[in-house]
This record gives structure tokens, sequence and C-alpha cells, in this order.
């Protein structure tokens, strides 16, 4: 365990050291409070959030590469990875380490965002389900698109690579599985594409509804993608 | 303490290490010699687990590498090559990231750090962020880290690198002193930085061992040249003179350079063949020339190494 935390801990104060993790907090709350101020707080609106949650959702696919793409391409391209490596810690503990690390800094980028459930609060009297459902569906997205990165970040000493791999297989599974898209397939394409639609299941989440199937989905493609992740780091050895 | 039995490693069709097999004891320094390209990081990254050997086994102080690999590398302390850290942290900071990987219980954390900044003369560096250091205090910065868990085998890989002369002089003082309970391998491709460092020499060159000896003894134990100068005017003379000593028994070969007024002859001995300088001394006597030099030259670490590596090109080429 404290291995773990000790890896977590290294790699999540990185963030805060240099500016990119700054960079990326400052822009996501510049544009999510552009969105809540003129889309949530508009005159004749409900109160809800799901404007917020809406963008939410398409930033996060912008931003998750950009956390993720460090995790294990800068060690590899600064050559920490071999004391990291010959240190007396499993590839698991250093994975699963590194991937929390990116998690927590999503979450830490998320909690200001609490201040817009807050406001309005104080000026309406919102639903609270679809609001912490809402928070759900993008944390699950969130870890879902780090572990994406973390993947690409382990097969490249470029975090650029990295960077633009997570980003097009993201923008490709989301845009594939639209609805508009997903209908025209033939079947049983057209059947895969709605059953890994992100869109489908944050709609879900965005709605307040909380289905296990949805949780269920983005836990366990998130796990298989952190075991490849770690599959991944492994086969460096052998290479 | 270190024991390699038989490893080796390909990458592709190339061979990077062939059949390597040597141990290391606790209070010896053994110094792992040979050109760029020749191996030695690739039977590092082996010892340390960062690479898993083709074939072939790594024990430390009893643990597999590869069976037992958590065990074996908590006994190990590796710099590796070039020194990376992490340049954000602090030196107290990384210290402290590395006690807490190797496992160093919370209560002993503080004063293993605190003997690793002292032990590398980092005391005034403790607070400065890594990455504003200069390449010496790297490097000790990374050293330190490699000595904080104490660990009884300590693996350099090129430690000296980028270091001014007097940090080497203290880096080499450092070396001697960990190494006097510990196995500790010192990978260089600086001859000089062995000589000073190491009880013992390992040479490897394309990616086989080519010599395991003491300093003493490397270069197979071989005659000692013998350089004469003496004044001989007359070319006809000289050729007369240095055909004379080539005459003599157990001189395998000898060179003529003209200095100026006066005449070099390098005599090669054969191998095993005893002493010549006495022989030599009676044949100035016959000739009746004048001399201002015959000394006796032990061949040099670097020739005996240099003749190991061409020796290893031809039997590779071969």
């Amino acid at each position: 365990m404290t291995q773990l935390l000790a890896i977590s801990r290294r790699e999540l104060a990185a963030y805060f050291r240099t500016p990119v993790g700054w960079v990326v907090i400052a822009l996501y709350l510049a544009l999510s409070s552009v969105v809540f101020a003129f889309l949530v707080l508009a005159p004749a609106e409900p109160a809800s959030l799901r404007p917020f949650f809406g963008l939410s959702g398409w930033l996060l696919m912008f931003i998750a590469p950009a956390v993720s793409m460090r995790l294990i391409s800068d060690e590899i391209r600064t050559g920490t990875i071999e004391s990291l490596m010959t240190a007396p810690v499993s590839d698991w503990l250093i994975m699963i380490g590194k991937y929390g690390a990116a998690v927590a800094f999503l979450a830490i980028m998320l909690l200001p965002t609490l201040a817009y459930p807050a406001t309005l609060e104080a000026l309406a009297n919102p639903d609270f389900g679809p609001v912490l459902a809402g928070y759900l569906g993008l944390a699950l997205a969130g870890m879902l698109y780090l572990s994406i990165g973390a993947l690409f970040s382990a097969l490249t000493a470029s975090q650029t690579l990295a960077f633009l791999g997570t980003l097009f297989t993201l923008l490709l599974v989301r845009l594939t599985t639209t609805e508009a898209i997903a209908q025209r397939a033939p079947e049983p394409l057209s059947s895969a594409l709605f059953a890994i639609s992100i869109d489908q299941r944050l709609s879900g989440f965005a709605r307040g509804v909380i289905s296990t199937g949805d949780v269920a989905f983005f836990a366990c493609v998130s796990i298989w993608l952190v075991v490849l992740s770690v599959i991944a780091l492994q086969s460096r050895r052998w290479r | 303490m270190i024991e390699v039995e038989h490893i080796e490693k390909r990458f592709g069709a190339f061979w990077a290490v062939r059949g390597a097999t040597f141990r290391v004891d606790r209070g010896e320094a053994v110094g792992l010699l040979g050109p760029n390209g020749a191996g030695k990081t690739t039977t590092i990254r082996m010892i340390t687990g960062f690479l898993p050997p083709d074939a072939g086994h790594v024990r430390i102080d009893g643990k597999d590498i590869l069976n037992d690999s958590l065990a074996a590398r908590a006994c190990i302390g590796y710099l590796p090559e070039s020194t990376p850290l992490y340049p954000e942290m602090t030196v107290q900071g990384l210290l402290q990231h590395r006690a807490r990987l190797f496992r160093i219980p919370r209560r002993e954390r503080r004063a293993a750090v605190d003997r690793a900044i002292e032990q590398c003369w980092l005391t005034e560096m403790r607070r400065r962020r890594v990455g504003h250091l200069s390449k010496g205090y790297r490097q000790r910065v990374g050293l330190a880290a490699a000595i904080l868990h104490d660990p009884p085998a300590l693996i350099l890989d090129e430690p000296t690198n980028g270091l001014d002369p007097t940090q080497i002089t203290e880096m080499r003082r450092l070396m001697r002193e960990l190494a006097q309970d510990r196995a500790v391998i010192v990978s260089s491709h600086i001859l000089s930085e062995v000589e000073k460092t190491c009880d013992r020499i390992i040479v490897i060159a394309r990616g086989a061992i080519r010599a395991n000896s003491t300093i003493e003894t490397f270069g197979g134990g071989a005659c000692p040249r013998c350089i004469l100068e003496a004044k001989i005017d007359d070319q006809t003379a000289a050729s007369a003179f240095g055909d004379a000593l080539r005459a003599l028994p157990g001189v395998s070969n000898v060179d003529l350079e003209s200095l100026a007024d006066w005449r070099r002859f390098v005599l090669t001995p054969d191998v095993d063949a005893p002493p010549i300088a006495e022989r030599v001394g009676k044949v100035v006597l016959q000739h009746d020339v004048v001399v201002r030099e015959l000394r006796q030259e032990a061949p040099s670490l670097e020739s005996a190494f240099l003749e190991l590596i061409a020796r290893a090109d031809i039997e590779d080429q071969a």
C-alpha cells in the first residue's frame, strides 16, 4: 500500500509542479463556467445542469488524453522507467498507482464545479438526482477515457503520439456510435455500435438514470484497459 | 552475492550478450569494462531485472532475479546510465519517495534519507529541485537513491560520467568506501576509472566476456617490453645492432625509431619469456654503443585492453 500511495502521490504532485495541470484545470473551468453562465443560468430554462454535463462529456475527450499522455511515456522518454522498474515494485502497482493519480487529478478538476449546483440551489430548486447521476457519469466516462490514455502511454515514448492515439480512438468510438451512424449500419454491427455507445450511456446519466448496466460497462471496460496497460508495460521488459 | 550464469540476450538477429558468467562477492568491487556497444548496459539491465535474459540465471544474495524478482530487486542499489531522475522533485522529496518504494519503515525513513544525503555530500542541496542541480550533483542524487536502502549489491553504470576532476576523485573514494561491505559492479569504458576503483576487471566485447581477472594479473602477466635509447650515427651499424637484439632468445620483435641524434629500440618479448633486459645489456657491451636509457615497461592496462578488443573483433569476424 505504501508503494502504491508513493507512486500515486508523486504522479499527482507532478501535475501540479508543472504548468500542464494548472493550464488544463483553468481551461476546463473557464469553458464550463461559460456554459453554466449562458446556458444553465439562462432565463426561462429549467434548473438543470444537463448542458454542463453534455459539454463536460465532450471536453473530457480532449482533457483525458492530455492528463494520461505522460503517465508512462514520460518515464520512458526520460529514462526514469528503469529506476522504477528495477525497484521492488510490481508492474501492477506501477500502473494502478499512476492510473489512480490521473483519476484523482480529474476528481480535483471537477471539484470546483460543485459550485454550479450550489449556485443553482441558491437561485432555484433543482432536482439533485440528475446532478448526482451526471457527476457519476462524468467520473465513469473520465475513468474510461483515462484507461485508453494509459494504454497508449504504455505503448510509446512519445507523449504527442500517446495524446493523438487516445484522442483519435475516443473520437472514432464516440462518432461511430452516435445514433445517426449506428442506425445506418447493418446488423449485427448496428447493435454492437449501440452497445458500446458512450453517448447513449452518458445521456442516461444526464437524465438522472443510474443503470447498473451502464455503470458495469464503464467499470469493466476501464478495468480491462488498465489490465492491457499493465501487459503493455510488462512487454517493455521483453522488447 | 551477485551470481551471473550463462546469461544471453538477443535483439532480433543481434546478439547483445552471449553466455556471460561471473560472480561478485561481498567486499569486492568489479569493473565491467568494454567499448561502447559491447553489451555492458544490457548485462547490467539483466542483472537488475529490467530486462529478462533469454537464457541463463542471475541471482542476487541467492534470490533469482526472475523467479523471486521483488526480493532480488530489493537487494540491489542501481544507478542507471545518465542518472534519470524526476526533475520537479526536491532532493529530499525524491529520496523519501524512493525510500517508500523500497519499503523502508516509516520510523527509519528519515534517518535513511539523512544518511544518504550526508554520504553523498548533498546536505546543502537537500531542498533544491533536482532539475535545478548541476550534472555532478544529479549524479550524487542518483547515487544517494541507490544506497538509500543499504543494499548488499550495488550496480553503477558509468558513475563518473560528466563529473569534474574533483567530483570524480570524491566519487571514487565513495565507491571504494561502499565496496568494503558490498558487492559492487562499476560499468565503464574508461580504463583508468576501473583501475582506480576496482579489485577485478571483467572485459566484455561483442557481447561476450573476454577477460575476468584482478587488476594485477590483467593482460595475462605478459613480460614487460624493453626500451633502449642508444646513440648510433651510422644506419648500417644501427641495423646490425637491431639484428643482434632480434637474435636474442625470448625476443619476438624489435621496432626501431629515430629520435634526432638518438635511436630508440623497442623490444617485445615472447609470451612467457623471462625478462630480457639483462641480455640486452650484454649486447650493448658487445657493440660498444652509448646508451642513455634502458628500461622495462610493463604492458599498460590500456594496451592489454586494446589487444583483447582487437582479438574479439577478429574472432567475431572469423
